[in-house]
C-alpha cells in the first residue's frame, strides 16, 4: 500500500500548498484526483514519488510509506522502482532519440539484461497498444504518441504504483478512450494507479474512488452540474453574413516533403464559433497558422475580408486576427503581467483609452488582476494560458484563432476562455478553436470543421458532424460520449 | 530513414562499423590533414570519402541548399587565394593587357597550389564530417564511448543535446510566429531595440528550456538514472575485425603524415 500521512508542504515556507493530506492507495486500485489549477495536485504527485523533499525543495512534513517501508529509509531510485510518475508534458520527459531506446531507458539504468530488456520493451509497448511505434524517432511522434511512449517507458520500470498527472492533456478523443482502457488494463495487472485529471468522464468507469484537491486539502469528489456554466448556451448568436471575415480556397501546405494541409476550402463568417477538430497530427495547428498568415501556402489563396493575406503586412494581420498558441511560455515577452497584456496595443499603436480600460476589466475577469505587477513567467500554467488570451485579444480583433485553449484549465479558466470566445462571436467577430474538447464543440460552437490527414472531411453544425463521424466508424466522436 | 540529427539509417557495411572507431577515423583524417597540408594527399583521401558516400548509399545532393553553399564558398576561397598570392611563376593573367592598360591579376603556380591546399583540405574535413554524421547512429556513438571508458553521464549528454535540438529549433519557430501574430517585428535600429528584440526571443526560449530541464531531470531520475555506476544497454556495439583494421589504417595514415611533415621521407613527399 502507498500511504501518505499528515502531509503538509510549502515551496516558500509561507504559503502552504498541501495541508495535512492523508491518502492511501492499494495495489490494483485506481484513484482519480481532480481539482482547480494551482490546488497542489502536481505537488502531491511529486511528494508521492519521493521527489519532494529530495529534489524539489520546500518546507515539508508528513510521512510517506511504500508497502510498509518508511520512504525516509529509501533512496530516490529505490522509491522510483516502486512508484513511477508520468508528468504533464510528455515532450519534456523523453530523453532519447528512438522509441525503443526510450522505453528501455529505465531497465538499462536498473541493469536489466539485454535479452530480458527486449521482452520488457515489447510487452510495455504492447500493453498500451503502441508496438508499431518501436522503431520510430521520438521527436517525430505526435503529442498523443509521445504520451503513450512516456507511459510505456514508466511501465518498463515495472513499478507497483503509477501516478499520471493530467495524462489526457495531449491526447485526441481516440487517445483519451485508449487511455481509459489502458487504466483498466493496469488495474488488472494489480498496479495501484493515481490519475490526476480535469476531465474525469473518460476515466470514471475504471476508477475505484474519486477525490478532489482544493486549497491543499483532499475531499470526496462531488459531480458538478455544468462544467462551464456561463451565459453562452447553444451557439449561433448572429445571423450568418454572406461576406466572409476570412476564407481559404484550395489551400495546400507541406513541411519539407510531408503534406500537412491538402486543398482545404472554407470560409469564416461573423458570429461563428468554429470547433476545429481532428486526431493528433491532422493539421489543425498548421491550418490556424495559415489563417494568421504565419505560414505561406504552397498553393491556394487565403483572404482576410477581401484582401489576400499575402498582400497584408504582419501588423495589418495582427490588427484583425488574434492567435493563441499551445505552449504559454512561447508567447510571453514582457516583464510584468500588465505590460505583457498591453504589449500588442503598444506595438500596433492602439493605445486608446477604451481599449486600455477594457484590458483591466478583462484581466480582472481572468483572475489575474492581483498579479498585474508580477513576472508573467512566475504564474501557473493555467494562469499563463489565461494571460495569453488576455494579451492576444486586448485590441478586440475580429477573428480569434485559439489552439487547444482548454488544456490545463480548471472550471474557472474554462469559463473565462469560453466567455471570451462567446463575447467575440456575440459582438460581430468570429472564433476558430482547435480542440479535442467534445462538450465544448457540442454545446458552444455553431459549426464543426473536422480534419483528417490535412483534408477537410466534414464541415457543418456540430450535431450533424458528430452524427456523420459516428456513422463513418469513429465512435470516439459520438454524441453519446459528449452526453456522458 | 533520415533524422533531423543528420543520421541516415541504412544497412551498409559502413553503417555497421563501430561508432567509436568511426570517430577515431574522423579525428585521424582531421589531424593528418592539418599536420601535412598537401592537396594531392588530401585529394586522394577526399576521393575515397566520396567512394564511401556511394558505398553507404548516402546522397550528396551537390546542387542543394547547404552543399551548394559549401561548394560556392570553396570556389570563392580558391579564387581569392589565386588573386591574392603573386609569388611563383606567372602562368597567365586574369585580365590580360589591353593596349597600354594592364595586365592585372597574375595567376601563379604557387597561388594555385596554395588555393588547392586550402580548398581541398576544407572540403575533405567537411565531407568526412558529413559522412560520419550520416552513417553514425548518435545513440550508439554515445554507448560506444561508454564502452571505451567515458562515464555514461557525460556520454548521455550527447544524446540529450541531439534529442532537444529539433525541439528548440521548432520552439524558436513558434516564438517567432507568436511575435509576428502580435505584430512584433524584430528591430535593430538602436541598442535599446536590439536588446528588446533579443529579450523577446531569448526569454521565452530560456523559460521554456528551463521548465523542460526540471521535468526531464525528474523523468530521468524517476527511471533510475544514476542508480548504479554502470548501465546495461538494449543495443550493444561490438568491435569487429574490420573495425580494428580500419582503426589500424587510420593510425598508420596519421603517423605517415607526421613522418612526411617532419621531412623524413623526402622522396615520397616530392610526389605528395
Amino acid at each position: 500500500m502507498l500511504e501518505a500521512r499528515h502531509v503538509t508542504f510549502s515551496y516558500d515556507g509561507i504559503q502552504p500548498v498541501l495541508r495535512s493530506i492523508d491518502l492511501t492507495l492499494q495495489r490494483g486500485e485506481t484513484l482519480l484526483i481532480t481539482g482547480p489549477t494551482g490546488s497542489g495536485k502536481s505537488t502531491l504527485a511529486k511528494f508521492l514519488c519521493g521527489f519532494i523533499p529530495r529534489i524539489v525543495r520546500g518546507e515539508c512534513s508528513g510521512v510517506l510509506s511504500i508497502d510498509g517501508d518508511d520512504a525516509d529509509s529509501l533512496t530516490l531510485t529505490e522509491i522510483a522502482r516502486k512508484v513511477s510518475l508520468v508528468q504533464q508534458d510528455p515532450e519534456s520527459q523523453i530523453c532519447t532519440l528512438t522509441v525503443s531506446d526510450e522505453v528501455a531507458f529505465g531497465p538499462e539504468n536498473y541493469l536489466i539484461k539485454p535479452e530480458v530488456m527486449t521482452r520488457l520493451v515489447d510487452s510495455s509497448l504492447a500493453s498500451i497498444g503502441s508496438s508499431h511505434l518501436a522503431g520510430r524517432l521520438t521527436y517525430a511522434l505526435s503529442g498523443g504518441e509521445k504520451q503513450r511512449v512516456v507511459i510505456a517507458s514508466m511501465l518498463a520500470c515495472q513499478p507497483d504504483y503509477l501516478i499520471l498527472d493530467e495524462p489526457s492533456s495531449s491526447l485526441d478523443q481516440k487517445g483519451i478512450l485508449q487511455l481509459g482502457q489502458i487504466l483498466s488494463e493496469l488495474k488488472k495487472k494489480n498496479l495501484g494507479v493515481i490519475c490526476i485529471e480535469h476531465h474525469l468522464e473518460p476515466f470514471l468507469p475504471s476508477a475505484d474512488r474519486v477525490l478532489s484537491l482544493s486549497e491543499g486539502r483532499l475531499f470526496p469528489w462531488a459531480q458538478d452540474v455544468g462544467r462551464r456554466g456561463g451565459p453562452f448556451q447553444n451557439h449561433s448568436v448572429l445571423p450568418i453574413e454572406t461576406d466572409a471575415l476570412a476564407s481559404m480556397k484550395n489551400v495546400s501546405f507541406a513541411y519539407a516533403d510531408r503534406p500537412v494541409i491538402r486543398r482545404v476550402t472554407m470560409a469564416i463568417h461573423r458570429g461563428e464559433v468554429i470547433a476545429l477538430m481532428g486526431d493528433n497530427g491532422s493539421g489543425k495547428t498548421t491550418l490556424l497558422c495559415l489563417l494568421d498568415g504565419l505560414l505561406n501556402p504552397l498553393e491556394g489563396e487565403i483572404c482576410l475580408g477581401a484582401n489576400s493575406v499575402k498582400r497584408l503586412s504582419k501588423k495589418d494581420i495582427a490588427k484583425k486576427v488574434a492567435m493563441v498558441f499551445q505552449n504559454p511560455n512561447n508567447q510571453i515577452f514582457e516583464r510584468t503581467v500588465s505590460r505583457e497584456q498591453l504589449l500588442t496595443l503598444d506595438v500596433l499603436g492602439l493605445k486608446e483609452s477604451r481599449l486600455t480600460e477594457n484590458s483591466g476589466a478583462r484581466l480582472d475577469e481572468a483572475g489575474l488582476a492581483e498579479f498585474k505587477d508580477r513576472n508573467p513567467f512566475a504564474l501557473s500554467h493555467g494562469q499563463k494560458r489565461r494571460l495569453n488570451v488576455c494579451s492576444a485579444v486586448v485590441h478586440d480583433p475580429d477573428l480569434y484563432l485559439f489552439d487547444e485553449p482548454f488544456i490545463g484549465q480548471d472550471e474557472r479558466g474554462q469559463r473565462f476562455i469560453t466567455n471570451t470566445i462567446a463575447e467575440r462571436a456575440r459582438t460581430g467577430g468570429a472564433c476558430v478553436v482547435a480542440t479535442h474538447d467534445l462538450p465544448f464543440a457540442a454545446e458552444y460552437c455553431s459549426r464543426l470543421v473536422f480534419l483528417e490527414n490535412g483534408s477537410l472531411l466534414f464541415d457543418g453544425r456540430p450535431e450533424s458532424v458528430f452524427h456523420r463521424l459516428e456513422q463513418t466508424g469513429r465512435p470516439e466522436y459520438s454524441l453519446g460520449k459528449v452526453a456522458s | 530513414m533520415t533524422s533531423r540529427t543528420g543520421f541516415i539509417d541504412r544497412n551498409t557495411i559502413l553503417h555497421r562499423l563501430n561508432p567509436a572507431m568511426k570517430l577515431c577515423a574522423l579525428v585521424s583524417i582531421a589531424v593528418a590533414t592539418i599536420v601535412y597540408p598537401s592537396w594531392r594527399l588530401s585529394a586522394i583521401v577526399l576521393l575515397s570519402i566520396l567512394v564511401c558516400f556511394r558505398l553507404s548509399h548516402v546522397p550528396l545532393r551537390l546542387t542543394k541548399g547547404r552543399m551548394k553553399f559549401i561548394l560556392t564558398f570553396a570556389a570563392l576561397m580558391l579564387l581569392l587565394q589565386i588573386i591574392v598570392i603573386e609569388n611563383g611563376s606567372i602562368l597567365f593573367y586574369l585580365l590580360p593587357q589591353i593596349g597600354s592598360l594592364g595586365p592585372f591579376f597574375p595567376v601563379t603556380d604557387f597561388g594555385i597550389e596554395r588555393g588547392l591546399d586550402i580548398v581541398v583540405r576544407f572540403l575533405l574535413i567537411i565531407f568526412s564530417s558529413i559522412l560520419f554524421v550520416s552513417i553514425t547512429d548518435p545513440t550508439l556513438l554515445a554507448y560506444s564511448l561508454v564502452r571505451i571508458g567515458i562515464p555514461y553521464r557525460y556520454a548521455f549528454s550527447l544524446v540529450l543535446a541531439l534529442r532537444f535540438l529539433p525541439l528548440f529549433d521548432s520552439e524558436n519557430n513558434i516564438v517567432r510566429m507568436a511575435q509576428q501574430s502580435r505584430g512584433i517585428s524584430l528591430e535593430v535600429g538602436s541598442i535599446h531595440k536590439i536588446l528588446r528584440s533579443v529579450r523577446y526571443t531569448f526569454f521565452p526560449l530560456l523559460v521554456s528550456a528551463l521548465s523542460r530541464v526540471d521535468s526531464l531531470s525528474l523523468s530521468m531520475t524517476g527511471r533510475g538514472f544514476g542508480y548504479s555506476d554502470k548501465r546495461t544497454y538494449l543495443r550493444i556495439t561490438h568491435w569487429s575485425p574490420s573495425d580494428w583494421a580500419i582503426l589500424a589504417i587510420s593510425v598508420i595514415f596519421t603517423i605517415f603524415c607526421f613522418i612526411l611533415a617532419l621531412g623524413l621521407l623526402p622522396q615520397v613527399s616530392r610526389f605528395l
